[in-house]
């Protein structure tokens, strides 16, 4: 897989962004990571940073990820945005591929689920 | 998920202390259910029964089922389905407070099948009818208040000692829930549920407790409350809501949204009339899930 990958993970929780950060640190070579704590934060970060895969939450102050995959995709039509959320609903599924989420994954987070993303989004084998 | 109730129980009737219980449930995972505590549940032998083969064992080198079928309290065919079944885990904990001298075989003997009879507990039902099974505890356990709850309440609380079985660990007992209008804090996070079924829910606990909690939840060692130990209790009421939110939505079609959960500032917290405190004790201290509609918006919560 691409070696120094920009990740982006926005999400209000300091522990879920480390336990992803750890997970992700496991399959791909020295990532750079890029973290923000809210959704406004977040398209900040992404219009700076421009990184190759962005995880977001929904459920967070300020701005939820929903929104802010909904700016983000506006102005970058190749953004890649996972949303990464304790809501699996049809509903937030539905509102996260129509603002322009390319995946979903429901919390809690499984290793390999994360592996086989990393792999899907950032190519390899 | 039968042990915590029955420990709970056990407490409501003042056969253990909470500390034997505590102590009988943290050793649940290293033990394994005897023949004589199986046939006594099952009703094959009595108490004075099983105490007589136990003491027959230290003189004779024989096994419980040997023996226990040469004195005829047990026909062979019994003894295979003793030998071919599943305990449930509530069996294992009263055993382990006979273990601990906490309890006779008698009044065990005795507080199973209290326990059994108030529960309407069946023996060997097929593992796919234990959600209901649950529910119905939770429903008995809310019962013994005198104030039952309503439906999507119960399927709320059943899923949060789920996820305190699946996130934290099996070993809590919950205590009687508190009908309450006001709580005082320790150390709280509070989150709101909008949409269909309208909550503030919150977990409050002291922050030494805390730390232990948040460290079984993020598999980490924490020495002192930092902000990992905040986000830990954040994470943990955000990620039972989520899944309360799927559970709804998947089974009834309603959709539940959530504000961001978070740490509140308030000493003492203002909540609905029909708001309640459940208690639950672990061997680490002892936490706090309160549940309340959202305050002002009693009158929606059936819409």
């Amino acid at each position: 897989m691409k070696e120094n990958a920009k990740i982006l993970i926005g999400d209000d929780s300091i522990l879920a962004r480390q336990q992803l950060k750890d997970v992700i640190a496991l399959y791909l070579d020295s990532p750079v990571f890029i973290e923000a704590a809210n959704g406004k934060e977040a398209v900040s970060k992404y219009e700076e940073e421009k990184p190759d895969l962005t995880f977001l939450d929904i459920v967070m102050p300020v701005r939820d990820g929903i929104l802010a995959t909904l700016e983000i995709t506006k102005k970058d039509k190749d953004a890649k945005i996972i949303i990464v959320s304790s809501i699996g609903t049809q509903k937030q599924l539905t509102a996260a591929v129509q603002a322009g989420a390319i995946d979903f994954v429901q919390k809690p987070v499984k290793d390999e689920l994360i592996q086989q993303l990393l792999v899907k989004y950032l190519g390899g084998e | 998920m039968y042990a915590q109730f029955f420990g709970s129980y056990l407490l409501s009737k003042n056969a253990v202390t909470p500390k034997q219980l505590t102590e009988a449930i943290s050793h649940l995972s290293d033990v394994h259910i005897k023949l004589g505590t199986l046939a006594m549940h099952m009703g094959y032998m009595t108490a004075e029964e099983v105490n007589e083969v136990c003491f027959l064992q230290t003189r004779e080198d024989k096994h419980f089922g040997q023996i226990a079928i040469e004195r005829n309290y047990l026909f062979e065919d019994q003894l295979n389905e003793l030998l071919n079944t599943q305990s449930p885990d509530y069996l294992l904990l009263g055993q382990n407070l006979v273990d601990m001298g906490a309890l006779t075989n008698n009044q065990l003997e005795e507080l199973l099948l209290g326990y059994q009879q108030e529960n309407e507990l069946k023996y060997g039902t097929e593992s796919n009818e234990i959600p209901d099974e649950t529910m119905q505890l939770v429903n008995k356990f809310f019962e013994q208040t005198g104030r039952p709850i309503p439906k999507n309440m119960l399927i709320y609380m059943n899923l949060l000692f789920n996820d305190l079985v699946r996130f934290i660990g099996f070993d809590f007992t919950p205590l009687t829930p508190v009908f309450v209008t006001s709580y005082d804090t320790n150390y709280c996070i509070t989150q709101r549920i909008t949409g269909v079924l309208p909550l503030l829910t919150a977990i409050d606990m002291e922050p030494d407790t805390a730390i232990a909690f948040a460290g079984r939840y993020a598999k980490m060692d924490f020495n002192e409350f930092n902000e990992y130990v905040k986000a830990s209790l954040e994470d943990f009421i955000n990620l039972h809501n989520g899944l309360f939110s799927v559970n709804m939505s998947n089974t009834y079609s309603k959709e539940a949204e959530l504000d961001p959960p978070g740490h509140t500032e308030e000493k003492s917290l203002k909540l609905s009339d029909d708001a309640f405190i459940v208690p639950i004790i672990y061997p680490f201290g002892t936490i706090y899930f309160i549940v309340s509609s959202l305050p002002g918006e009693e009158d929606k919560k059936e819409a």
